[in-house]
């Protein structure tokens, strides 16, 4: 009897709670949910403004155009001295550049420190380890003096070079990270049968890091894609123009009414990355949650 | 001899690029921004040496220099705080008790991965326009919204708003770090009756001290760095009325705009001083109030 | 032709060292154990051995060759590792095939190695797969099989078995010993279960904060242990150990235990006289034995074959007792236990072995 009663008591309980965590759960949804539409708000007006007729943009809350406008992109893609195709091919050429010297150059860098025994390892990582808090800025004049005088001035070599020199250590340390975790026996039993440290990098570690590689990848693809102060401060001439220094010439027209023809470019611009970020995103999350940066 | 040669050639051989980077890029223009900062050099003529005055003038009598340095701690000061507690409050949500978080947390990360490009500084200039969405929204509340970007009052706001909208990043490493606490300790404190905001002061916080430790110094250093959206929202220049100068800005137009190089190198390395202060500081307080869970070994 | 030969080896790390002016010589075609508690070295010395470790003081030779700056991979050893480490994106018959590639070998040579390794470990049906496709029995076969492929003159194994639950662990320690006795190549050894040591080696080295406590065949380290620590180590259930003081009385040595009857002592070579005696749990009687006294019993493990009785003394020290006859005794029942003294060990107050003038003589 009693031990009923008890069992029915129990149960209550965890209706009770059961109910009161459905409750908690479902105001949490209505949060977030809420939140997401503030969050993306601003990404759908800006979708929404690039369809749009120039006297729809301001004053104007909704995100439904009375009159969609296609013409914004392809008036836009031409409304500049240059044709976008040309920026879009600069900035590829520039990114996948930039992207293959970063992998290698890091992932160089990153083998000896995370794998290989050496005189002066501690010191030289932790050098590597501050040059990340080294603002670019504190290295861009002399930096700019030194291409300057190699002429590489209006030539993407600024853009690429440092970068298959390891210059941006944010990735030496993800994959430092990575390579850690890999079992220290799978390189000794590599050595035994046979394998030098070369063979060991090529034939074990990176084979095996290729989730870290992806995210370094991805990572360097995007901020490359988005950079702006090195090719502001390297190209001049606008043939040689990457994307968003494109997109700052049509500030410079503010006031002719190109907001629609602007906006549309911005989109296109945003594009390459939104689909890098819903196809990998595992990847991405990922790469922060280890690297714990960024 | 040969014998340190074999043993640390592979090594070596591996660092080749990154210990070319490192004297080329980092090294030694840092050594010569040094020199620069001491000489007057425009590029044209080779660098003459002045001595103390860059700095001399910088401290006493450049006041857009305390201007930028004022905009650029007001900046740090408010927005990293703003941004670590949103992405500390929504990472705390989507912690416990919902299974579909991988929607929300791709949302919330989205604008960070977006937000240094140009496109969205330049949507966000014509957000905080004064007929521009922002204001609109407030109209809708009865509130006459300020000219925000044209306002030196209010301009500097919509960055820090610009840094809000992108806490995706500490968010990802907060939850990661939330991960990390074992849930037994939550179900001993509630099975102890401790009150939720208690159990947030007694245990979230004292065991996330670490991670919390890593995102303050990793996004202050960030924060110092800002350039890209506050050069476009404020036309390259710091207006209105100096009130968006950041640092790098003033920086960069000394150095690009007035081929003051010199100066600007004085200005580089008060940056890199400023920043290392910052992070010896947070590292040499750490220890009082950040503790590691294996601390004993 | 490829004994192995360490002479005056030590290792240093930073300014610690952790092993020094370590001798050892390992006999052509044997299987030698190394076996220890953590953190004895062990596993350092085999890795010293196959080239992972440098050492730091005197050294290595395999045959007659001096080995110290030779890579791993050119001392013509394997090695099985403890995680097997088995190269996670190939599968399994490119795990085998992968160390013999690397020496050049032709293709047919490596196919038919393989091949037969394959035979030997039962592993055909498995060659496609990746190893995260493989049960722990099944890699740890693979893992033997890329070290038999080398056909290397020196086999080494760091802890095998102890990523495998018991009853596989007990199946794998029968075939490694039927793959020794097939091969007849030189293997070592580390393991810090000494019955792996006991039931598979032909000598063990017993080894304790990097120094060699004693070498020798299992038997007789059990019969004949040189100190108290390999008394204790190797042997189970666990040898008891009795603090004692002698005194000399008519020319004659007594001892006396807590609690046990006076006894007369063999001749012994020390002048010591705080002795520390020791009895295998299976040299205790029940109800009988010279020396005797009474105790309680705390424990009865019942283990099928034998039964497990532990026995506290009045001084509450508690002796081990097995034994295969007795299984009527319960907790709490007293009982009169003891054992004749030519069952005794005897250590000196430094732990060393001290042999009865008779032993002494005979050897």
């Amino acid at each position: 009897m009693q031990v009923d009663e008890a069992a029915r008591v129990a149960h209550e309980l965890r209706l009770a709670r059961d109910k009161r965590e459905r409750n908690a759960r479902l105001l949490k949804h209505v949060f977030l949910i809420a939140m997401s539409c503030v969050m993306l708000y601003p990404l759908f007006w800006l979708l929404a403004s690039s369809f749009k007729p120039e006297n729809e943009i301001f004053g104007n809350l909704g995100l439904w155009p009375s009159e969609w406008r296609i013409e914004n992109y392809t008036e836009g893609w031409y409304a500049l001295p240059k044709s976008f195709t040309v920026f879009y091919v600069n900035s590829a050429i520039v990114t996948v550049l930039s992207v293959i010297g970063n992998l290698i150059s890091c992932s160089f860098a990153a083998y000896a420190f995370a794998r290989l025994k050496f005189t002066g390892k501690t010191l030289f990582f932790a050098l590597m380890m501050m040059t990340l808090m080294i603002p670019y800025h504190v290295v861009l004049i002399p930096q700019y003096v030194q291409f300057l005088a190699l002429g590489w001035v209006d030539t993407y070599l600024p853009l690429v070079v440092p970068r298959f020199l390891a210059s941006d250590a944010f990735f030496i340390f993800l994959m430092v990270q990575f390579f850690r975790q890999l079992p220290r026996e799978l390189d000794e039993a590599a050595m035994i049968d046979g394998c030098s440290p070369y063979k060991i990098y090529w034939a074990i570690i990176l084979p095996l890091s290729l989730p870290a590689m992806g995210t370094a990848a991805i990572f360097s693809l995007i901020w490359v894609w988005e950079d702006f102060l090195a090719p502001l401060i390297y190209l001049n001439d606008i043939k040689s123009y990457t994307v968003p220094l494109a997109l700052r010439l049509f500030l410079d027209q503010e006031g002719q009414s190109v907001f629609g023809q602007m906006f549309a470019m911005s989109v296109l611009s945003l594009v390459p990355v939104v689909i890098f970020f819903v196809l990998f995103q595992k990847l991405i999350v990922r790469g922060i949650a280890t690297s714990g940066m960024k | 001899m040969r014998r340190f040669f074999v043993r640390n050639a592979p090594g070596y051989v591996f660092l080749t690029p990154w210990f070319i980077g490192f004297f080329l890029l980092a090294l030694g223009p840092i050594l010569a921004s040094l020199y620069l900062s001491f000489t007057r050099y425009d590029m044209v003529a080779s660098p003459r040496w002045v001595g103390l005055d860059n700095f001399e003038y910088m401290f006493t009598r450049d006041r857009r220099f305390w201007k930028s340095l004022e905009v650029t701690f007001a900046y740090v000061a408010l927005s990293v705080p703003a941004r670590l507690a949103m992405a500390l409050g929504v990472a705390m949500l989507l912690d416990k008790g919902l299974r579909t978080i991988s929607l929300y947390r791709a949302i919330f990360y989205l604008p960070s991965l977006l937000g240094a490009s140009i496109a969205i500084a330049i949507l966000w200039r014509q957000l905080f326009t004064a007929d521009g969405v922002v204001n609109q929204v407030l109209a809708l509340v009865g509130i006459q919204g300020p000219g925000w970007i044209t306002d030196p009052d209010t301009s500097l706001y919509t960055l820090v708003i610009l840094a809000m909208w992108q806490f995706g990043s500490p968010m990802l490493i907060f939850l990661a770090g939330l991960r990390g606490i074992p849930k037994d300790l939550y179900e001993a404190a509630e099975i102890d009756g401790t009150r939720p905001w208690r159990r947030f002061t007694r245990i979230t916080l004292p065991l996330l001290a670490p991670v919390i430790f890593f995102n303050l110094v990793l996004q202050t250093i960030e924060a110092f760095k800002t350039f890209s959206s506050a050069f476009i929202i404020s036309n390259g220049t710091g207006a209105p009325a100096d009130s968006l100068l950041f640092y790098t800005i003033y920086l960069f137009n000394e150095a690009f705009k007035f081929f003051r190089m010199g100066y600007a190198s004085a200005l580089a390395w008060v940056l890199l001083v400023i920043i290392a202060v910052f992070t010896a500081i947070a590292f040499f307080t750490s220890r009082y109030w950040v503790h590691y869970e294996n601390d004993r070994d | 032709m490829s004994g192995l030969t360490l002479r005056n080896v030590g290792k240093n790390y930073g300014g610690l060292s952790v092993m020094s002016g370590l001798n050892l010589d390992v006999h052509d075609g044997e299987f030698l154990v190394l076996v220890g508690p953590s953190g004895c070295g062990k596993s350092t010395l085999l890795r010293m051995i196959a080239g992972l470790e440098d050492i730091t003081d005197g050294t290595i030779s395999i045959g007659e060759k001096i080995v110290n700056d030779l890579p791993a991979s050119r001392r013509g050893l394997s090695m099985v590792f403890q995680s097997y480490a088995l190269y996670p994106h190939m599968n399994v018959r490119k795990n085998l095939a992968f160390g013999l590639q690397n020496f050049k070998m032709p293709k047919a040579e490596v196919n038919r190695r393989v091949a037969e390794a394959a035979k030997i470990l039962q592993i055909e049906p498995l060659m496609e797969r990746k190893p995260r496709q493989l049960s722990g029995g099944q890699k740890q076969r693979v893992a033997i099989g890329r070290a038999i492929v080398r056909e290397p003159q020196l086999f080494l194994f760091d802890e095998p078995l102890s990523n495998l639950d018991a009853e596989l662990r007990v199946q794998m320690r029968a075939e490694l010993a039927s793959l020794y006795n097939r091969l007849g190549t030189t293997m070592i050894y580390v393991t810090h279960d000494q019955v792996e040591a006991m039931t598979m080696a032909s000598r063990i080295v017993v080894l304790r904060a990097g120094k060699i406590e004693q070498v020798g065949t299992p038997q007789e380290l059990y019969t004949n242990p040189q100190n108290l620590f390999v008394a204790g180590f190797i042997g189970s259930p666990k040898i008891n150990m009795l603090e004692t003081t002698v005194t000399e009385r008519d020319g004659q040595l007594v001892a006396s235990v807590d609690g046990f009857n006076e006894f007369t002592l063999p001749e012994l070579g020390t002048s010591d006289r705080s002795l520390t005696l020791c009895v295998r749990p299976a040299a205790v009687k029940i109800g009988s034995g010279a020396v005797r006294t009474e105790g309680r019993v705390r424990l009865v493990e019942y283990l099928g074959s034998e039964t497990l009785l532990h026995i506290a003394l009045s001084s509450g020290q508690v002796l081990l007792v097995s034994s295969s006859t007795i299984h009527s005794l319960h907790v709490d029942d007293t009982v009169v236990l003891g054992f004749d003294p030519t069952d005794l060990h005897y250590f000196d107050a430094s732990g060393e072995r001290v042999q009865t003038v008779q032993e002494r003589q005979s050897t």
